[in-house]
């Protein structure tokens, strides 16, 4: 069994060197251009010539970062009724609903966004289409949750029996006891949560597509619509390979990989940390 | 010197779901005493104390019927009576278990853990309590210095002995001990038995033990658990 492992392990790395390898070998124009950092910074206005990513990014941090401020308290509590707070029937129920939603397609929840949610932000913000950050922010925690609870539910369930009862035995409620031993005891698994959402979040594409608006601008409310990293790529994909808007789909990609590395890291970190304080 | 009585415990069964752990126990405790309770490994020892404390609740498919009357206030009290708060059952009767079990948190916060929960926490007055506390089981010259560290840095000795300071800080009025010294070196134990006598004048202890020879240095009664019945409620 052991070789088997090690075989799949080797391919998934391959894998994804390749697929970094690949993007920078058809970014390499960007790169001798001097244009990919200059990208980063600059506005998208084809018609001076300039194909920045600079409102994508924006678009990409803002999203995901307002899907976690709203799904996290949301996976917190969910997460702590599925590890104790709950009756035990109740939170079967809630596990197995979690683990349901982890199976339904995004585009699903594309299309209660766009038949739901959408007109309700419209009527909230009495202004615009209602296709904006919020939307799909809103959209997105909800999407992004399951990944978010499974985690934490899980780091909860490792706190010992023992150590729970302990805090039982002194006279701690069942939320005292959540608040103040679990809690702290779970700080890895809550930040690793954090990061896979995050992750998650950054590399939707169908909720940012179907419901953020798509407008190639830097945002300026809550009621801006905007546009991800991984919207423009499914936008812009269809447009001629050796057209200047074609080449800065490597460049996206390179920015998401780029992101998605720097949260792997950040769990590495972290995992670091907290082994050497236990 | 006549003792009260503490704790009446009448016709009390406990099962877990269709195995009878007790059967229709009866069985008085004198306050100011140390009550062994001996006999062989899982009979039920460990689940005769948590009734005490009514900790059995949190497990799964437990089932308690009968009374247990602790007195409180010179009046005697029904714990499983609606009307009995949990959170103050729980500061009077005081619980140490078998495994040291440090909350994950500094030695100073598992000590004061207590007293955040009952809202009691002015900061002096904490840290008075909780030297107070670790000097009552002579854990504070070891730790003094070292209050911010994670209690689950010190050895086993210590994180016995943190814990029941920690279970001493409200300073209840009967102790329930499950096997406190099962886990610890020989000096060590010997510093739990000194602490139980000591303990002794202002509480009153139940330990279950499996050492014959502590519970002939430490205990006033000793009564054996077995089949589910409790025997040999004579004092010694």
């Amino acid at each position: 069994m052991k070789p088997f492992f090690f075989i799949s392990a080797v391919i998934s790395a391959c894998v994804s060197v390749c697929i970094v390898l690949f993007m920078i070998i058809l970014g390499l124009p960007l790169f001798r251009e001097g244009l990919f950092f200059s990208m980063l910074t600059s506005p998208w206005n084809p018609s001076n010539g300039v194909f920045g990513l600079y409102p994508m990014i924006i678009g990409t941090l803002g999203i995901s970062s307002l899907a976690l401020v709203f799904g996290f308290p949301l996976s917190l509590g969910t997460a702590a009724l599925i590890s104790g707070l709950a009756p035990k029937p109740l939170a079967a129920v809630l596990r197995k609903t979690v683990q349901a939603m982890t199976g339904i397609p995004t585009v699903v929840y594309g299309f209660i966004g766009v038949f739901l949610l959408v007109p309700l932000i419209r009527n909230l913000a009495g202004e615009g289409s209602g296709m904006c950050i919020l939307s799909s922010a809103l959209l997105l925690s909800v999407l992004i949750s399951p990944t978010m609870i499974l985690t934490f539910s899980d780091t909860f369930d490792q706190v010992p029996v023992k150590t729970r009862m302990a805090a039982t035995a002194l006279g701690a409620t069942p939320v005292q006891t959540f608040l103040w031993v679990v809690l702290p005891a779970s700080k890895k698994g809550l930040v690793t949560g954090l990061i896979l959402g995050m992750g998650r979040a950054m590399g939707d594409t169908l909720i940012a597509l179907m419901i953020s608006g798509n407008a190639i601008a830097v945002p300026d409310s809550l009621f801006s619509p905007a546009r991800t990293l991984t919207a423009h790529i499914a936008l812009v994909i269809a447009s001629d390979f050796d057209s200047p808007e074609f080449k800065t789909l490597f460049a996206c990609g390179l920015v998401l990989y780029g992101f998605t590395a720097l949260s792997t890291l950040a769990v590495r970190a972290i995992d670091t940390v907290f082994r050497s304080e236990s | 010197m006549s003792r009260m009585e503490k704790i009446r415990i009448d016709d009390l069964s406990f099962a877990y779901g269709k195995r009878t752990i007790l059967n229709r126990v009866e069985a008085r405790f004198m306050e100011n005493t140390i009550t062994a309770i001996t006999g062989p490994s899982g009979q039920g020892k460990s689940s005769f104390l948590m009734v005490l404390n009514r900790l059995w609740e949190t497990i799964p498919g437990a089932h308690v019927t009968g009374r247990v009357n602790i007195r409180f206030d010179g009046e005697f009290r029904d714990i499983h009576h609606r009307s009995m708060p949990l959170t103050r059952l729980r500061r009077t009767v005081g619980m140490v278990f078998q495994t040291p079990n440090p909350l994950p948190m500094s030695v100073a916060g598992n000590v004061a853990f207590p007293l955040k929960l009952a809202g009691t926490g002015k900061r002096k007055n904490t840290e008075e309590r909780v030297e107070k506390a670790l000097s009552r089981v002579h854990l504070w010259d070891e730790v003094k210095d070292r209050l911010k560290d994670d209690a689950r840095k010190l050895s086993g000795g210590q994180q016995q002995r943190l814990c029941m300071a920690r279970a001493l800080v409200f300073e209840p009025e009967i102790l329930l001990l499950d096997e406190p010294a099962s886990s610890l070196d020989a000096k060590a134990a010997a510093g739990i038995e000194d602490l139980m006598l000591e303990l002794k004048n202002t509480c009153t202890l139940i330990v279950v033990s499996h050492s014959m020879d502590q519970v002939r240095r430490t205990a006033d009664r000793v009564l054996t658990l077995e089949s589910g019945e409790l025997h040999g409620c004579e004092s010694s």
